[in-house]
């Protein structure tokens, strides 16, 4: 499904260049649970941006869904994304002026989707997240777990391939990190949805199909769970 | 995808409440004065243009080689003479403003002498039979044709005093004026003149009268037909497609061949647009409004709607901070950067509405003050006149959309990845861009504040400057109209009753006064053994009792003033005058002294009795000029220095004394120092609309300026936290956000001070006698800003000083 090759991003820093990744190549298939993990700085969320093509590599390869991504115009990028990749925070980024409703809906008006219809899928996801008594509040007026929930609603609203997940439950305490990762499993089995994502924790990572650890900008390991 | 839009601009105007009432109240303000100001714009502009031919229509000026402006006072012969010899003239009129002014006495209803009221009316005008054909004064009632000798038209208003409800066509009524007692009979009955009209009269009388010598009283200077004294306003309509060039050349010539006396003088001719506003600053004819008024007007309306735009951008990109993280969001969630565009637009559509809206209605409530103290009868409909409202719709809409629109280019530019991951800084737009822009509102703002005080001490120093003369305590009673020989008797009759009175400590007669004006300018007055050109040189005649100068405390230099024998004679008998020290310097005599019993040559000779030192006859806008006091038993004005105690009373007396002395002539009296402060309307007004708008200046730069220092104190959340758990007390913290924003001022303020010392120079130049700008003044505008700043940016940065700091680390 995804596929990096020799991937390297780097700043330049004076005469040196300082690498952020360095040359790492990265093949993930449709239907997989990748945990990435490492320590602070690493590279891991770098990656992960690479991947979710919010951030360019200064060299490489990079092909999504066939397509070769580092040939693409911006415009083609950004639309490869929107159909096919869902963004969940660590910091959840709800938009604080919407209700639960509206912030699930947004992504589907931005894909010029019909009032009617938005309405039935936002429903459907309402229910099955079982939010729906709380779709009139507003994000503030939400524990971080069900702020969290929300934001994995409106990562799935647009029926992504994939979801991209940086430190999704960074900021929640075990027990609802525990109900958070146990929703990515159900979403990775029963519907197929390819996810990776980045964790500090090393029992949250053990929820995924494999596992890879970058050090130094480079993947030290990988090994499947 | 709008209803959207709109939806989420309400719930985040209504988040950031503060931020967006800052911004409201400071557009509305912003659009509220500039509409007032435009409004008065429009109206200068849109003067005379109610006339349906009015371009077609064209006053005539003479311009003489000497003069700097021309002149449109022409002698009334030229209307007939051009008429029948230039082609292309469809109509002429004249109107002679103001020169049948005088009494007009209304009879009774019973048909006797005993039941006639009489009213003193000043704006009595002569007019051609065709005013009404040409001009687009409606007429009421009655035929709008004044061909007939001794026929009038009166305003609605004036048949509203005269007769009630009556009917006033048909209806004979006297006026005594310079020109005898004439009977006039009324023909036409027209609507009030409007204030847009700079052709204004009460009262119209026919031209066709003054053509029987017998109506004239022997001032044949007034012969319609005369070329030699210029005293009438003439009007043309010219054909469509005149050759405008061509026809004021053949206009010359002919008048030169007519009337030799006018070889020196040009005839051109002044397109009624023009009349009130002129096209450009060396516009060479004379025009009733001001271009330098306007423009300045309009200025200072763009700078504040300006000033305004600045804070909308300002404000909005402090905002980025809290925006950029939504921005990204939105982003990250497939929308485009257009959408995003429509967002913050639709954002800015609505604050401006908001603001419009405000700004209507404050429009609304501050007319009735705004005209009262302009003097003018201004609404928001004079806008559509010459479709002004257009352009100012145009200014304020591409004002607030580039403003806004600045905002959302910006605003969506950010990199989604920044905001979403918190970690860079996130700048909108670069700081210095929000310092430049409140350095700039600040310079604006100074600019205003220095000028509003230079133009107040320019005032002030006008009103309290030594005139050399005393208007203080003293009234001025209008005398009667005409002089016929019992009249003569009446008028020492009742200046010799008045003296008695024990509260009238002075008393003088004269035939004008200052403040109000001179009784003609005079060339050809020389000494004997003149030098070339002397006789070009021009004076300012005054006639006057010899009680004048002792009355109005003007000092007499050398000499003594007139003798009763003189003005028993008249001056045109006794040849003797008065001179201002002026009038000594340009007759060429060094030595005031031996100016006494010297001959002066003014077609006869005349000798010199009195020097007297010079003094302001009028405001401080002028120079002083030469001036001859001729001597008369004059009975145009009666000056009284009075102990003004029991003032209502002493007035009473002096009514019924006046009536008694004067049957028939309505009493009127003025205070002199009132009258003669009157000439500083103009600077008054002007004052007071430079306040307002360096008030309103100064309120929206200050609105910005907390705007930005509540945001700097949110962003500096952290490093005023640190600072104070590592001991920095309230007063530290203060002067850490303060000082950054007093340093924009300061800016502003060296920035300001040349701007406006330029300025403000230019203008005093136009005044004959003026201030110097002070330094004190830019100290003072200086320390107005910084306080109002600094008052504005304490509020702020003190919260953010006493806040506890463990709060603000934490959320960290």
């Amino acid at each position: 499904m995804l596929s990096l090759k020799n991937i390297s991003k780097y700043y330049q820093a004076g005469g040196n260049k300082t690498y952020v990744l360095n040359n790492v190549s990265l093949d993930v298939d449709a239907g997989e649970f990748v945990s990435i993990m490492g320590p602070s700085g690493s590279g891991k969320s770098t990656l992960l941006n690479i991947i979710g093509m919010l951030d360019e590599p200064s060299e490489g390869y990079h092909y999504f869904m066939k397509e070769a991504v580092h040939q693409l115009k911006e415009k083609a990028r950004s639309a490869l994304y929107k159909e096919y990749i869902g963004f969940v925070f660590q910091a959840y980024h709800l938009i604080d002026e919407l209700t639960v409703y509206e912030n699930i809906e947004t992504p589907l008006i931005y894909q010029n989707i019909k009032s009617s219809e938005r309405k039935a899928l936002v429903a459907d996801m309402l229910d099955r997240f079982q939010i729906v008594g709380k779709k009139d509040l507003f994000p503030a007026q939400l524990s971080g777990g069900q702020q969290q929930l929300v934001g994995i609603a409106r990562a799935l609203i647009t029926k992504p391939r994939v979801i991209l997940a940086d430190e999704p439950t960074g900021n929640l305490n075990s027990k609802q990190g525990e109900e958070i990762m146990e929703l990515f499993r159900k979403l990775n089995k029963e519907d197929k949805v390819t996810i990776i994502q980045v964790t500090h924790s090393e029992k949250n990572a053990e929820y995924g199909t494999r596992i890879i650890n970058v050090l130094d900008g480079k993947i030290d390991s990988s090994r499947n769970v | 995808m709008l209803g959207n839009h709109i939806k989420i601009s309400l719930r985040t105007l209504r988040r950031n409440r503060t931020f967006s009432v800052i911004n409201v109240l400071g557009l509305a303000l912003g659009i509220a004065i500039f509409l007032l100001i435009t409004e008065y714009v429009a109206f200068e502009w849109g003067a005379n243009r109610f006339h349906k031919n009015f371009d077609q229509l064209y006053r005539a000026s003479t311009f003489t080689a000497d003069a700097d402006k021309g002149d449109y006072y022409l002698p009334p012969g030229y209307a007939p003479t051009l008429k029948n010899r230039v082609p292309g003239i469809n109509e002429v009129v004249r109107v002679a403003e103001g020169v049948g002014s005088g009494l007009v006495i209304v009879p009774g209803t019973n048909g006797s002498t005993a039941g006639n009221k009489s009213f003193r009316e000043n704006k009595v005008s002569f007019a051609d039979d065709n005013f009404f054909r040409v001009f687009s004064f409606p007429v009421i009632k009655g035929s709008t044709s004044l061909a007939k000798a001794q026929t009038m038209a009166i305003s609605a208003s004036i048949a509203q005093k005269y007769f009630g409800n009556g009917n006033p066509i048909g209806q004979v009524l006297n006026i005594k004026n310079q020109f005898g007692l004439t009977p006039y009979t009324v023909t036409a009955v027209y609507e009030g003149m409007p204030q847009q009209s700079d052709i204004q009269a009460d009262i119209l009388l026919s031209y066709k009268t003054l053509e029987n010598a017998a109506f004239r009283n022997g001032n044949n200077w007034a012969d319609p037909n005369g070329l030699g004294s210029g005293y009438t306003n003439i009007y043309f309509m010219l054909n469509k497609g005149v050759d405008l060039k061509l026809f004021e050349a053949q206009a010359t010539q002919v008048i030169h061949k007519a009337a030799p006396d006018a070889a020196k003088a040009t005839l051109a001719f002044q397109p009624l647009r023009n009349l009130h506003i002129a096209p450009s600053f060396s516009y060479h004819f004379q025009t009733y409004g001001s271009l330098v008024l306007v423009v300045s007007f309009l200025s200072v309306a763009l700078l504040i709607m300006m000033i305004a735009w600045l804070n909308y951008i300002n404000l909005s990109t402090a905002q980025a901070l809290y925006r950029a993280k939504e921005s990204g969001v939105r982003k990250v969630l497939g929308a485009s950067r257009m959408q995003i565009v429509g967002q913050y637009l639709t954002e800015t559509a609505i604050l401006t509405l908001i603001s419009i809206v405000i700004a209507i209605v404050s429009v609304k409530l501050v007319q009735p003050f705004y005209n009262n103290f302009l003097g003018k009868e201004l609404s928001l409909t004079v806008l559509n006149q010459g479709r002004f409202w257009v352009g100012g719709i145009t200014v304020v809409f591409t004002g607030c959309f580039l403003a806004g629109g600045y905002v959302a280019f910006m605003l969506s530019s950010i990199d989604p990845l920044k905001t979403i991951r918190g970690k860079a800084a996130i700048t909108i737009g670069g700081i210095s861009l929000r310092r430049s822009l409140v350095v700039f509102q600040f310079t604006t703002s100074v600019i205003l504040i220095i000028s509003t005080i230079t133009l107040y001490r320019q005032l002030k120093y006008m009103q309290t400057q030594d005139l050399g003369m005393n208007v203080q305590q003293r009234v001025v009673i209008s005398g009667p109209s005409t002089l016929s020989g019992s009249q003569r008797d009446n008028t020492l009759a009742f200046e010799n009753q008045l003296r008695q009175l024990p509260y009238v400590q002075k008393l003088a007669a004269s035939n004008n006064v200052p403040g109000e004006g001179y009784n003609f300018s005079a060339d050809g007055i020389t000494r004997l053994n003149a030098n070339v050109g002397d006789d070009k040189k021009s004076y300012a005649m005054l006639i006057v009792d010899d009680k004048y100068f002792d009355t109005y405390d003007i000092k007499i230099k050398a000499g003594a003033t007139f003798t009763p024998q003189m003005l028993e004679q008249g001056w045109s008998k006794t040849h003797k005058i008065i001179i201002n020290e002026s009038a000594a310097a340009q007759l060429g005599f060094k030595n005031t002294e031996n100016i006494i019993g010297q001959k002066i040559k003014w077609d006869a000779e005349f000798e010199v009795v009195g020097v007297v030192k010079d003094y302001h006859h009028l405001s401080l806008h002028e120079f002083i000029r030469p001036m001859i006091f001729l001597p008369a038993v004059a009975h145009n004005y009666f000056t009284i220095k009075m102990d003004t105690r029991n003032l209502a009373g002493h007035v009473s007396q002096l009514k019924s004394i006046y009536e008694h002395s004067f049957p028939g002539e309505p009493f009127t009296y003025t205070f002199a120092d009132e009258s003669f402060d009157k000439q500083y309307n103009a600077e008054q007004k002007l004052g007071n609309v430079f306040m307002a708008s360096a008030g309103a200046a100064v309120f929206i730069a200050a609105l910005g300026l907390f705007g930005l220092a509540t945001f700097a104190a949110r962003q500096k959340i952290k490093e005023i936290g640190i600072r104070k758990v590592l001991g920095a007390n309230v007063l530290n913290i203060v002067t850490l956000i303060s000082a950054d924003f007093l340093k924009l001022v300061a800016i502003a303020i060296v920035i300001a001070s040349p701007v406006a010392w330029y300025i403000m120079n230019k203008w005093l130049q136009d005044f004959a006698y003026h201030t110097s700008i002070q330094w004190w003044v830019f100290a003072l505008a200086g320390s107005i800003a910084v306080v109002i700043a600094f008052v504005t940016v304490s509020i702020q940065s003190v919260k953010a000083a006493i806040a506890n700091p463990v709060k603000s680390l934490r959320n960290e």
